[in-house]
């Protein structure tokens, strides 16, 4: 049985990956708590997003394992990944780009998912569903399709249908990077209620603010390892390592 | 030259054309059942890993779209019964050769329509728990459906037009009773003049149509 008090919720160990001759991950050691919410920064092509999406599931990896709640999720063996596909439906993800099923109106977006791959009764569903617009001010959009709703709505439709499934862990890839400005401050603010929460999440952002209102440790990751790991205030404020205190430097400049 | 219109004999004919373009109408809407199914089915084994299953239904594909309809209609109707005993009445027969063809018309659109599937829609299905199948289901076919919709519709109006072939094999359809009533009444000229604008009729609404989804779906995509 996990036990959440003593064992880490997710813990990586010695990630590599591959894409063909590219390596972009080499030796990733990580283990996170269960209260934690780990923001990840990094220079870009820096593989953050590979680092998310190999959590998720969605990509091979050449070495390595990781283990979710003490089992086993995803395990590369003679160069063959096995994930875990019970222990996959765990994780809650969130993509730069919209990913709301265009097709589909906003609540049955929110309801595919939970009445097809977890057996929920459609009227529980829909319920939920309702819940969870009202909770993120999207109740009226309920009917509404996709194409319809600005990039910031959007993005919180897409938190709200990973929500419907109780993720373990939420994992968030650049939500903000591609909405306009003024759209950015109501997705962060969904995330930092959650965050309040206390609903475990790694995040990717290149919003330093968002990253110290949100992080319980932040991870600086470059040339595929990391960098540097620890409280917030020590990595994007005073960091001990010169990369990323370089970055740092560069990021907080153009950002102001 | 001189000639002596006279409508009158079709119109004293009329019901037996509507009987006809009845039999036209359910063979296009059986094939196009079958074609939009199936060719659905043919476009994800065309694009499968394994060579073994790609190779046989391209090829089938490839055979439908470079051999006339004609011939296909004929030797469906001959060549069908003698090879693999099947023997089934010519409506069926018709339905089958006419829904195969299109069905493998359909593959093409589906396939391109398949392939720009955005990869983000896929990770959101893997993430979200679906299943291979369920992705397929749910995400790949509205994406495809959608995306091919007006080669579909344009595919399924050329079907109707070509259906008329099967007057050839004695199916009652619009242009077999046109023939005949062009025969009973040494009328051709008017009556091929109706049986071609009742044809249009027909067509030149669902063109309309499909340019008009083709505008919609363009606004609508995201
Ligand atoms: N599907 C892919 N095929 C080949 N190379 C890829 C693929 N996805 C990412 N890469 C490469 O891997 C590197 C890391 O990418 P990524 O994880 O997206 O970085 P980040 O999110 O930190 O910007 C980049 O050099 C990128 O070009
Ligand atoms: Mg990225």
């Amino acid at each position: 049985m996990y036990d959440a008090k003593t064992q880490p919720l997710a813990s990586l160990r010695n990630i590599h990956k591959a894409y063909g001759n590219l390596k972009v991950l080499s030796g990733i050691d990580l283990d996170m708590s269960p209260g934690e919410r780990v923001v990840v920064i990094g220079p870009s092509g820096g593989g953050k997003s590979t680092l998310l999406r190999i959590m998720m599931g969605l990509e091979q990896i050449t070495e390595g394992s990781i283990e979710f709640e003490g089992q086993p999720y995803i395990t590369a063996l003679n160069g063959k990944t096995r994930i875990d596909a019970n222990v996959r439906k765990k994780m809650g993800m969130v993509f730069q780009h919209y990913t709301l099923f265009p097709h589909l109106s906003i609540l049955n977006n929110l309801m595919l998912a939970a009445v097809k791959t977890r057996g929920m009764a459609r009227a529980e569903a829909r319920d939920k569903a309702m819940q969870l617009l009202a909770r993120l001010g999207l109740e009226d959009k309920a009917g509404a399709y996709p194409s319809h709703l600005s990039g910031g709505q959007k993005q919180r439709v897409a938190i709200a249908r990973a929500l419907m499934l109780d993720p373990q862990l939420m994992l968030f890839d650049e939500v903000t990077s591609a909405l306009d400005p003024e759209l950015v401050a109501e997705v962060e603010q969904v995330m930092l209620e959650l965050a309040e929460q206390r609903l475990p999440m790694m995040i990717v952002t290149h919003d330093m603010w968002f990253a110290r209102n949100i992080a319980s440790r932040v991870i600086f990751c470059a040339g595929g390892v990391v960098v540097e790991d620890g409280p917030p205030e020590q990595v994007l404020g005073d960091p001990l390592n010169p990369r990323t205190r370089e970055f740092i430097q560069r990021v907080f400049h153009i950002h102001g | 030259m001189e000639y002596d219109l006279q409508f009158h004999y079709v119109k004293q004919a009329w019901p037996h054309l509507m009987e006809g373009l009845w039999v036209t109408l359910q063979l296009t809407f059986a094939a196009n059942v079958i074609a939009l199914t199936l060719g659905f089915g043919i476009a994800l084994l065309v694009m499968s890993r394994h060579w073994f299953v790609r190779a046989p239904f391209a090829l089938l594909i490839e055979f439908f779209r470079c051999t006339p309809v004609l011939v296909q209609v004929i030797w469906f109707f001959y060549c069908v019964p003698i090879l693999f005993g099947v023997y089934l009445d010519p409506m069926p027969m018709g339905i089958l050769a006419l829904g195969l063809n299109l069905a493998c018309f359909n593959a093409e659109a589906y396939r391109a329509a398949i392939q720009a599937v955005p990869r983000e829609q896929m990770d959101a299905g893997v993430a979200l728990g679906f299943s291979p199948v369920q992705r397929v289901v749910y995400i790949v076919f509205p994406h495809a459906l959608r995306a091919a919709l007006p080669v579909l519709i344009t595919n399924g109006i050329t079907l109707f037009q070509q259906s008329a072939l099967v007057a050839l094999v004695a199916i009652g359809d619009l242009m077999y009773m046109g023939k005949q009533v062009a025969t009973e009444t040494y009328r051709p000229i008017e009556t091929f003049t109706t049986v071609a604008l009742i044809y249009f009729a027909v067509s030149f609404p669902v063109a309309r149509l499909a340019a008009l989804v083709e505008r919609r779906l363009d606004v609508a995509r995201v």
